[in-house]
């Protein structure tokens, strides 16, 4: 970890918080305070964040910014999170979504 | 032209140059900002007062070359990175330009670097002279000499062993202007465009030659756009195209139709809340 964070940019200073453990697809990760989702998946090197429902090609991150919906993936068993803006927290359980998703009671 | 570039015009340039004597004199800011924005870092963190009061704040900053020193809190201020100091009187056939350089590696003291004019082609060699770092701003300032002749050309530079950027600019450039159509033009059929529900750009390209010709039919013939993203991302690109092939000014393509919300929720959201 640390290898894919960036520590020397010219503009911005990055604080390192305080490390978050999460699983992904029941691996056990670390991620960093102040992290989303998505950016602690890409710091521990986890490009693909799931399969397109129809095509199953693989999605990553492309707008990062909520925008695009292509980061969906299934957090503590909800479906269609949008794991680039959804900030990270302590415990989470995250995994893959490789459908549209279900609704939470189903 | 800037508004399809980003590259100015030489007559635009040449209205943002001191006079002769001026330039003679000793080192000034050239100002490249040519659009009305709302931004004034550049008027207010002059120190000698040379960039002039701003009405209003989208007015494009004007200097007063009689005061301006040319030493360059302003380039390191701007934002867009738009400022550049300009030395001409060094005198031996060479002049400097100072760039301000939001990058890694920085160039060190008496490097070689490849000169790079606003195209971003590479036009010739230039010795780094300075490299200065300001707590303030963190937009490091640095000075590369190149010969006179390309002072008013260079506004970037490449460092030698970074052999990708190298590669990209040594690449032909195209002469012709960038437009709707050469800039969305892509050759490979198979890209996907709506990524939400996997449309090709080959499917919007049939449906475009079979008549269907707004942003709307596409969508329902296809569902391209009414994914989970909601035509935020392929909305534009299928205008583009509509654009390209009906040969239509871009601006002549109406958006698909949008109805609240704007940004996915989560249907209890609309449910007041509890969703147990």
């Amino acid at each position: 970890m640390g290898d894919r964070r960036i520590t020397d940019h010219p503009i911005l200073d990055f604080d390192e918080g305080e490390v978050i453990h999460f699983t992904f697809d029941g691996k056990p990760m670390e991620g960093r305070e102040g992290d989303t989702i998505a950016s602690a998946l890409h710091a521990n090197g986890v490009k693909v964040l799931g399969y397109h429902f129809k095509t199953k090609r693989p999605r990553g991150f492309y707008c990062a910014i909520g925008n695009c919906s292509a980061c969906l993936m299934i957090v503590n068993g909800k479906s269609n999170v949008r794991t680039c803006t959804e900030p990270l927290l302590p415990g989470m359980v995250v995994e893959k979504q490789l459908d549209r998703g279900v609704p939470d009671d189903v | 032209m800037l508004i399809n570039t980003g590259v100015p015009t030489r007559e635009q340039i040449e209205r943002r140059l001191p006079s002769p004597e001026r330039r003679a004199r000793g080192p000034y800011a050239m100002v490249e900002c040519f659009q009305e924005i709302p931004c004034n870092p550049c008027s207010t963190s002059c120190p000698f007062d040379a960039i002039l009061p701003m009405g209003d704040i989208n007015e494009i900053p004007m200097i007063d070359h009689d005061r301006c020193t040319g030493c360059g809190v302003c380039a390191s201020v701007c934002p867009g990175l738009a400022i550049f100091i300009i030395d001409e009187s060094v005198g031996d056939g060479t002049a400097s330009v100072t760039i301000p350089y939001e990058f890694r590696p920085l160039p060190e003291k008496g490097e070689t670097v490849r000169a790079v004019n606003r195209e971003g082609c590479v036009i010739g060699d230039a010795i780094v002279t300075r490299v200065l770092l300001s707590k303030k701003t963190k937009t490091p300032l640095v000075t590369i000499r190149v010969s006179d002749g390309l002072v008013h050309e260079v506004r970037f530079f490449n460092l030698i062993d970074d052999k990708a950027v190298s590669d990209a600019t040594s690449l032909k450039r195209k002469e012709e202007p960038i437009t709707v159509d050469s800039a969305c033009a892509s050759d490979d059929d198979e890209i996907i465009l709506c990524r939400c529900e996997g449309i090709t750009l080959r499917t919007i390209r049939d449906l475009i030659r079979e008549g269907y010709t707004t942003v709307d039919e596409i969508k329902r013939i296809s569902r391209a756009g009414m994914g989970a993203c909601q035509a935020r991302t392929c909305g534009p690109l299928i205008a583009a195209e509509i654009a390209r092939m009906t040969g239509q000014p871009i601006s002549e393509i109406q958006p698909s139709a949008h109805r609240a919300p704007v940004k996915p929720m989560p249907i209890e959201f609309f449910l007041g809340g509890d969703s147990e």
